[in-house]
């Protein structure tokens, strides 16, 4: 089958998932919209060999200074979103100076130590960011029309539609850096790091690029979230949260594009809505932390192991009709 | 237009038509069949994660609330009878997933009314209220504002009855005159350290130190409580600590030799504190939720209706659980089914307004009055008096009511300088 086709019928699904979905199901896929990104950003910033455990502050970032952007400085709120990216672009670019003195295990540690200043930070100023209660009251998307729909961004149908068209350009874009020559570079400076060093490449500036840029989307993850719940505080952003990214990158598999993406999906639809809807509502965190042990010990590579395995079994399956095509011609 | 097809869009005006219309419905004699008959309220609190202790005590009582009141016939609209279905969601104590717990509970449910513990997850409930205009409920008025219109307070008015056992101890033990606070740093600590700091004022005891701010991640409290103690004090107040806070900090208190006066807001499962410090050392230990066997709430002022029996049940088949709020959520259905009985519908905006009609109301400790104005910018909080409750030999025991009214009345200005030096008046909040 043609890939364009395969894309259309996804982008028709895409399209009329939200009206096959009950009302609350429409405003966890809008999170799950927004999680997909955080997720997808995060795993570029894996290409390079550092896991980080500051990823969902820095989304934060994008999402105070959105906030911050419209409701102090009147910006209309697509710009902000946007400039929330950049800010937590640049303060990525800021950390990075003492975060990568550091690498591994050590840079894990300090990326946490930092993300707990930026915290404590929100927490100490309350003029601007609201202290521990943090910025309610936040600039919802203003409403439009575009003739054929009407966007109220009070309906997370909307709010989907408009966060997914966000959310599909930044995946697309990463997807473009990833398989660029850039992309290659950071697998290399993952992988053959002293190679790379002795080929010239500057193994710093690419882990900050790498940085900056999976930043700058969470940062935009973050502003989506901030204008559509219309309240952010520290604790939207806490350590908590950034174990759930982690376990959708663990759970998914970091080794193709799309496997956080996958162990976002199946996790979120696991215990946003399977669980709750098996009366399970406060087994959650138990059944949660089970899937994940399991999944480590039998599926140690990710979701993403299965696809492959099927996608080899599909290919393995057509070879021999193709081969015998090929003969009989 | 195809937008108008595609788009099933929810206004306030159109969320109550639907309510009205399935009211006026429901009261129409034989309309209805038995089994219809049912009012489903909206249960949406922390049910998992650290704050849950607030949440899900308090979902277990409403359901023996419920059960009670199905079987003394329901509740009575107009001459028609409704059983009374809880529906709970739980919102982990996230703004995003109170807002999704919303959504389902009003569009998918149909859920006549919505108890929340409020703090940080109201903001993200707001404009789900502000656009269907259902009638919720919260523990923390400080989530209160003038645009929180359809927004109540009728059970606990946190932080403001805490000034109640500061009162009760500086008139008790007049020889405690030095006084050390720690709290968590967050939307539910600094109202209640800004409380503390009016009513330590006002009792003309002096504080040591500056209150301490914790981080909510906090796990090790050893150096909190050493802190507090190089200040040799002769009070430690623990603010509103989650009991996740509270337990440890009494363990380090004790461990570290404290032998003085300990004040907390709460002290959920205190037999569990007990057994890890000692009894000696939890006596005189002063908070402000009852154990609901106390005799003192059997007196003629009690609204609650069989305290003793209701705890009694309780204990039965949640044997350890009971804490702060598992009577408050109970008793906020109380006030709910009397308004919406007064009403005669179950319909947001009529109970709202029989609610808060003759600007008094029956709370669980005694008649109260519609109040808030100065302090939350609308008179949605119901406030009255409030039991201080002191553990005497392993057991919490009422010491006594205080009226929170009386208190403001001589101190408001007090509490006012405290709030605002926090940024916790209404009009200060960002």
């Amino acid at each position: 089958m043609p890939k364009y086709i395969v894309w259309m019928v996804l982008l028709v699904a895409l399209l009329l998932l939200p009206h096959g979905l009950s009302f609350s199901q429409q405003e966890i896929l809008v999170f799950l919209t927004i999680n997909v990104l955080v997720v997808a950003s995060y795993r570029l910033l894996t290409l390079t060999g550092e896991w980080s455990l500051g990823h969902v502050v820095i989304m934060g970032v994008g999402a105070y200074a959105s906030a911050l952007f419209s409701k102090k400085l009147g910006i209309y709120v697509p710009v902000t979103m946007l400039l929330g990216g950049i800010t937590a672009a640049l303060v990525a670019v800021i950390l990075s100076f003492p975060l990568f003195r550091m690498k591994g295990f050590y840079f894990l540690i300090g990326s946490f130590a930092a993300s707990e200043i930026i915290r404590l930070l929100w927490k100490r100023f309350r003029d601007p960011f609201g202290g521990a209660k943090g910025i309610k009251g936040i600039d919802p998307m203003p409403d439009f029309s575009i003739g054929i729909y009407d966007f109220d961004f009070f309906e997370p149908v909307s709010y989907y539609y408009f966060s997914g068209f966000i959310v599909a350009i930044c995946l697309w874009i990463l997807w473009r850096i990833e398989k660029s020559p850039v992309g290659l570079t950071f697998h290399a400076v993952h992988w053959q790091d002293k190679l790379a060093e002795a080929s010239g490449v500057n193994l710093r500036a690419y882990r900050t690029l790498a940085f900056a840029i999976a930043s700058g989307f969470a940062g935009i993850a973050g502003a989506l979230l901030a204008h559509y719940i219309g309240t952010i505080n520290p604790n939207s952003f806490d350590v908590e949260v950034m174990v759930f990214v982690l376990t959708w990158a663990i759970v998914g598999g970091t080794a193709t594009f799309y496997g956080p993406i996958l162990g976002c999906i199946v996790l979120t639809v696991l215990n946003e809505i399977v669980l709750r809807e098996l009366g399970f509502e406060q087994m959650r965190p138990l059944i949660y932390g089970a899937v994940m042990i399991l999944s480590i010990l039998f599926l140690p590579n990710g979701l993403e192991s299965l696809v492959q395995k099927f996608s080899q079994r599909r290919a393995d399956g057509l070879a021999p009709n193709k081969a015998s095509k090929g003969a009989a011609e | 237009m195809i937008s108008n097809l595609v788009k099933a869009g929810l206004t306030r005006r159109t969320f109550l038509q639907s309510s009205a219309v399935t009211a006026i419905s429901a009261g129409l004699p034989g309309a209805a069949f038995a089994a219809d008959k049912t009012i489903k309220i909206g249960f949406l609190a922390p049910l998992t994660g650290a704050v849950a202790a607030w949440g899900k005590p308090g979902l277990d009582g409403c359901q023996i609330w419920a059960e009670r009141v199905n079987a003394a016939g329901g509740i009575k609209l107009g001459d028609d009878s409704y059983t009374v279905e809880l529906v709970s969601y739980d919102n982990e104590y996230d703004p995003a997933k109170a807002r999704t717990g919303a959504t389902k509970l009003i569009r998918e449910d149909g859920v006549s009314f919505i108890m929340m513990l409020g703090g940080d997850t109201w903001p993200g409930v707001q404009p789900v209220a502000d656009r269907t205009g259902m009638l919720f409920s919260t523990l923390l008025p400080s989530d209160l504002s003038p645009d929180t219109a359809t927004l109540f307070a009728p059970t606990e008015v946190h932080p403001i009855y805490l000034v109640t056992g500061v009162e009760w101890l500086a008139e008790n033990r007049p020889e405690l005159k030095t006084a050390v606070m720690c709290a968590q740093d967050d939307a539910l600590g600094l109202p209640s350290v800004a409380t503390y700091l009016a009513a330590f004022e006002a009792a003309g005891i002096e504080m040591l130190d500056e209150p301490l701010l914790f981080d909510p991640a906090t796990t090790d409290f050893a150096p909190v409580v050493t802190r507090l103690l190089s200040k040799n004090p002769d009070i430690v107040c623990l603010d509103t600590c989650y009991s996740d806070y509270v337990h440890p900090i009494a363990e380090q208190l004790f461990q570290q030799g404290f032998t003085g006066q300990i004040i907390s807001a709460t002290a959920d499962f205190y037999d569990q504190m007990i057994a890890k410090t000692s009894k000696e050392f939890m006596e005189g230990f002063i908070f402000q939720f009852p154990d609901f066997d106390d005799p003192a709430l059997n007196g003629d002022n009690i609204n609650f209706e069989d305290p003793n029996g209701f705890y009694a049940t309780y204990n039965e088949r949640h044997p350890g659980q009971w804490g702060a709020v598992s009577w408050e959520y109970a008793s906020i259905m109380d006030l709910w089914k009397a308004a919406a009985e007064k009403a005669g519908s179950a319909a947001p905006d009529a109970v709202a307004a029989a609610m808060k009609e003759g600007g008094t109301g029956n709370h669980a400790f005694g008649d109260a009055k519609w109040w808030g104005t100065e302090l939350f910018g609308i008179d949605n909080a119901l406030v009255g008096d409030w039991p201080v409750v002191v553990i005497q030999d392993g057991k919490a025991v009422i010491k006594g009511f205080r009226s929170i009214p009386d208190w403001y009345d001589k101190h408001g200005d007090l509490l006012v300088k405290h709030m605002q030096a926090y940024d916790q008046m209404w009009d200060q909040r960002s």
